[in-house]
């Protein structure tokens, strides 16, 4: 028998967080098993991954607070080691010396700004009620904030010239992530996806 | 004791649960059969506040669900379909430690449940293998002691055996038995009564939200096929 | 890739808040010298490290290969350009630099997951980072670790359907989208399970913290840590 006030202390988290909170996890580990769903990708020395299309995602389907969490939370799993960064690699010297890190840390930022500009606030709405326009705007803004990132990253640590690292790493995937955005927009107008 | 006073509960306005009024004592097993839609998951999700009704009241030894969550989530412990779907961590340990840890309990203390609920699922031993790598039966298995952790005086399954195959079934059953026969109360879900009936001390069938059988299994079982339950051979022919 | 292996090296022996603090030392230090001699410490240092956590060079070098790729591209890059002379090597010498440092950093990352398992790096975490925040991001890890291996089947999953009803006529765009909408709904499937089970099991803001403990041989690893951060300043 259990007696009156043995568990008073225990603060439950709110059902309604819990659920974000296992969407958003969950969503981080899709984030890190896409890491081998590659497209095959002829102008890349390395395969083209269905990534950025999960940090679309994030910030369509959870929002710009937990779509930044969640993609925080696949970067976080990473550096403890976790499979999860190109080449299925982890640890935490790939956030801190990788060539192409800058993307790394600004996916969390891009479903930030996606998720903004798509719910217009901090209140979920049916990504399939957006106006296309307005969607693909979010997705716009969100993909050169990476390429913004991920460029100005490698041209600082590997010392070149920003054009110099636009071509390594920006303008040969504008193609494929091109693509990646009309899947995205794709997968909002079928409305397939419910948010919470 | 599980107590349901005039529970009524919808979804959209439409009734799943119709002011049900039932009592669950300490100890006894009992089977809650049903058709899917038939309301059983409603119901159980109502055992720890999971769903909260929309009028009437639901008690765990004698305090209310709505008021008192987490004694209540305690004493009963609960068991979903599709085991995989639950586990928090990639080992067996660190899993079964979840629920205690959530209590903020002393990690003596946590490590004390963690092997008694293994024990009482036969994983003793196997705290370090990785959840992944275990059959479907020791999923089922470690599922249940992830919700023994908690120590409970109740421990409801909702459709433990979807999937399982023959000898993983009869692995959980075995141990629902060594745990009833310990005291544990069990609520088992199913619309297939043919792997605990047999352990059964009362069978509750549902129908459109409501009770329409509660009955010892040796009586009167034959009213259960028109509800949609498959009542197995076996048992029919004891009457 | 290279997981985290049971051993005893001194590493595996380390605090993992020391071997992350090591670990940021190290690519502060890196990343803020490319002189020669800077580089020869910077590599005997990482050679140190890696003989005693027992990181094997030659797996650790294939699993970075897709970042080796990308390291040796930059500095080619910097030595073209768009006219006379066309080719200019002298140009690639402090890219290439940049990139060896690079690889160091890595190469001592490699001896952090060697060395530590996730439920020490999740401790760290919660017991480095207050509150909530610190709450779901140490639940949220080891959930990411849980689940990899199960998306990882369900996207192998989508991808072997789609092949046998025939995937590979299928344009780019429509494998890409199909992937995208089945795997994150079954995501999502599997997510609002868990957080039933979760709730079930009291998921609480207040849990009983992982235990670590420093002890005397993290003392000259925080000394370590300390001195490369300082050795910003020579």
């Amino acid at each position: 028998m259990k007696t009156e006030n043995e568990h008073e202390s225990v603060e439950l988290v709110d059902g309604a967080v819990v659920r974000q909170f296992a969407r958003a996890a969950l969503l981080a580990a899709l984030m890190g098993a896409a890491v081998v769903a590659t497209i095959p990708y002829p102008l890349s020395p390395a395969p083209v991954t269905l990534q950025v299309l999960v940090v679309f995602l994030a910030g369509l389907y959870l929002g710009p607070l937990w779509g930044a969490a969640s993609i925080g939370l696949y970067l976080a799993a990473g550096a403890a080691g976790a499979p999860v960064f190109s080449g299925m690699t982890g640890g935490p010297g790939v956030l801190l010396s990788e060539p192409t890190a800058g993307f790394l840390w600004t996916f969390p930022i891009a479903a930030l700004v996606v998720g903004l500009v798509v719910h217009r606030g901090l209140a979920l709405r049916d990504p399939a009620d957006v106006p296309l326009a307005t969607v693909v705007a979010g997705l716009t803004a969100g993909l050169i904030l990476t390429y913004v990132g991920g460029t100005s990253w490698f041209a600082w640590l590997i010392g070149t010239s920003l054009t110099e690292a636009a071509v390594a790493v920006a303008i040969p995937f504008v193609p494929a992530d091109l693509l990646k955005m009309a899947a995205a927009i794709v997968i909002v107008r079928s409305g397939a996806i419910d948010t919470v | 004791m599980i107590e349901f006073r005039s529970v009524t509960y919808g979804f959209d306005d439409v009734p799943v649960l119709a002011d049900v009024s039932l009592t669950l004592a300490d100890g006894e097993f009992v089977v809650l059969a049903g058709a899917n839609g038939s309301g059983k998951t409603t119901l159980l999700r109502h055992c720890n506040g999971l769903l909260d009704p929309d009028s009437g009241t639901v008690l765990v030894d004698g305090r209310s669900v709505a008021e008192n969550p987490v004694a209540a989530r305690t004493n009963v412990g609960m068991v979903f379909q599709h085991p995989r779907d639950q586990f928090v961590a990639a080992t067996v340990g660190a899993d079964v430690a979840f629920g205690p840890e959530n209590l903020g309990l002393a990690r003596e203390e946590i490590d004390r449940r963690v092997e008694t609920a293994l024990e009482a699922v036969n994983m003793t031993g196997r705290n370090a293998e990785r959840i992944d790598s275990l059959s479907g039966g020791e999923q089922s298995r470690v599922a249940i002691a992830g919700a023994l952790a908690m120590d409970p005086t109740h421990l409801v399954l909702d459709e433990p055996f979807t999937g399982l195959d023959e000898p993983a079934r009869r692995s959980v059953v075995e141990r629902l038995e060594a745990l009833s026969r310990s005291g544990t109360g069990i609520v088992v879900a199913t619309h297939d009564l043919r792997d605990v009936v047999g352990l059964a001390d009362r069978v509750i069938a549902m129908q459109d939200g409501q009770v329409a059988v509660d009955t010892p299994p040796e009586q009167g079982l034959e009213g259960l096929e028109t509800l949609g339950i498959r009542v197995p051979e076996v048992v029919s022919g004891l009457e | 890739m290279l997981p985290y292996e049971p051993d005893d090296t001194l590493a595996h022996r380390l605090d993992p808040r020391s071997k992350l603090a090591v670990q940021m030392g190290f690519a502060i230090a890196a990343l803020s010298h490319t002189t020669p001699g800077a580089l020869l410490a910077c590599t005997l240092l990482t050679g140190a490290i890696m003989v005693t956590t027992r990181v094997p060079l030659g797996r650790t070098l294939a699993a970075y290969r897709v970042a080796l790729v990308v390291l040796v591209a930059g500095p080619l890059v910097t030595t073209l350009s768009l006219g006379s002379p066309w080719l200019d090597p002298s140009e690639g010498v402090g890219p290439a630099l940049a990139s060896y440092r690079a690889l160091l950093v890595l190469l001592v990352s490699a001896a952090y997951v060697r060395s530590t398992p996730v439920r020490d790096s999740r401790a760290a975490i919660q017991r480095t980072i207050p509150g909530k925040p610190g709450r779901l991001l140490g639940a949220g890890i080891a959930l990411v670790f849980r689940f990899l291996p199960v998306l990882r089947a369900d996207l192998r999953t989508i991808r072997e359907a789609m092949a046998a009803r025939l995937g590979t006529e299928r344009s780019a765009l429509e494998r890409a989208s199909t992937t995208g909408v089945l795997g994150l709904s079954r995501a999502f499937t599997r997510a609002d399970r868990l957080a039933l089970a979760m709730q079930a099991r009291c998921f609480s803001w207040n849990p009983t913290l992982p235990t670590l403990s420093f002890s005397r041989v993290d003392v000259p690893a925080f000394a370590l840590a300390g001195a490369l951060v300082l050795s910003v300043l020579l």
